[in-house]
């Protein structure tokens, strides 16, 4: 494989929007891919009647290697493998909707690529953007605060005491 | 790269490719039989046979080369293999050919070494029919005595061609000529002549 690919080939090869708008799409697709199944099934009766839904892709379960910086130096190292799923779907004849989420809930990563299509949907895109993105976003945030918090609190801070002359 | 036309690959990814895979093992073990490998994908410009054969066999470690690909198809196949796009016949581990009349020279793709034989490119032929052409006859593994094909599409030098290929052995290309939803296997060691005697 060429090394110049990039790296999360289903965005890039679904994406028909300008670069600018690239990181708008990539920051809903993060949001949904932490959204529980309970958060975006509550979300689908306020959307109406929809064209047909197409799967292009069926949801499927796969492994991811998962890199993290847990070494003492702070190099990358392979963590282990995390179990993803993803999906593609078309609603109608629009825009082609991704999803990845860790987990191996179908249903959900159905969901999330369905909403993915929907938002790039002008028509739609700013009534889903405020009743779904936006609030999921912020309890996602607090959420990270929190956790963030509760690991600040527990941090010891090791004192050593300089004993005779150095 | 316009996304609104990628299609959906197979149904029932495991079962439809194992299905495939079945098939196409047996055209490729009896050459000169047709094997019915299912009907065409739904928005895929490819006949049924040729669509499952590049669904079930590409993966990311097998580079494709496409003859034309004016219906815009490598997006899809890569969508849905990972398989990356070889620019020339020689680097391809399968190609594409859809239009017969301007097959390459067989030995322009991938012969393989004589070490690895197996790194050689796999032709994918879409054929207009399996009948009407010129009566051949196949001799070789997989055929008891000898077997009558007369395939459409192929002119007298693709076949002189053929016999280079098969002289080449254990080096060359392996084929499977399709149409529609059927496929026949056509490896580097069926022997190909004219049938004389019919």
């Amino acid at each position: 494989m060429p090394s110049n690919l990039p790296t999360d080939l289903d965005i890039c090869m679904t994406t028909e929007l300008p670069v600018n708008q690239q990181a708008s799409r990539q920051a809903w697709l993060a949001v949904l891919a932490r959204a529980s199944q309970e958060d975006l099934a509550a979300c689908l009766p306020t959307l109406g009647l929809l064209p047909e839904v197409h799967t292009i892709r069926p949801p499927e379960v796969g492994m991811m290697m998962v890199r993290g910086r847990i070494g003492g130096t702070g190099n990358p190292f392979n963590l282990g493998e995390a179990s993803v799923v993803r999906c593609a779907v078309r609603v109608g004849e629009g825009p082609l909707g991704v999803s990845c989420a860790l987990g191996r809930d179908k249903t959900r990563a159905k969901l999330a690529a369905l909403f993915d299509a929907l938002l790039q949907d002008p028509q739609q895109h700013d009534h889903l953007q405020q009743i779904l993105i936006e609030p999921l976003a912020q309890a996602q945030r607090r959420q990270r605060q929190s956790r963030q918090q509760q690991a600040a609190d527990s941090k010891v801070e090791f004192f050593t005491l300089v004993r005779g002359e150095s | 790269m316009n996304q609104r036309h990628l299609a959906g690959g197979l149904v029932d990814g495991v079962h439809d490719s194992q299905h495939t895979f079945r098939a196409l093992l047996d055209a490729m073990a009896r050459p000169g039989q047709a094997r019915r490998l299912g009907p065409a994908l739904p928005g895929v410009a490819l006949g049924g046979a040729m669509a499952r054969l590049l669904l079930s066999m590409a993966d990311d470690e097998t580079a494709v080369w496409w003859q034309n690909d004016d219906a815009g198809l490598a997006p899809w196949l890569r969508f849905h293999t990972g398989a990356p796009l070889a620019d020339q016949p020689q680097a391809a581990a399968f190609a594409v050919v859809t239009d017969t009349g301007q097959i390459p020279l067989l030995a322009d793709f991938a012969q393989g070494s004589p070490t690895s034989p197996e790194q050689s490119t796999t032709l994918l032929l879409e054929l207009p029919a399996f009948e009407g052409g010129v009566p051949l006859a196949w001799r070789g593994p997989g055929i008891e005595d000898v077997t009558v094909v007369s395939l459409a599409g192929l002119s007298a030098d693709f076949w002189r061609q053929c016999q280079t290929n098969q002289a080449g052995f254990p080096q060359g290309v392996d084929m499977v000529l399709t149409c529609g939803e059927w496929a026949i296997g056509l490896p580097r060691s069926t022997q190909v002549q004219p049938a004389l005697e019919r």
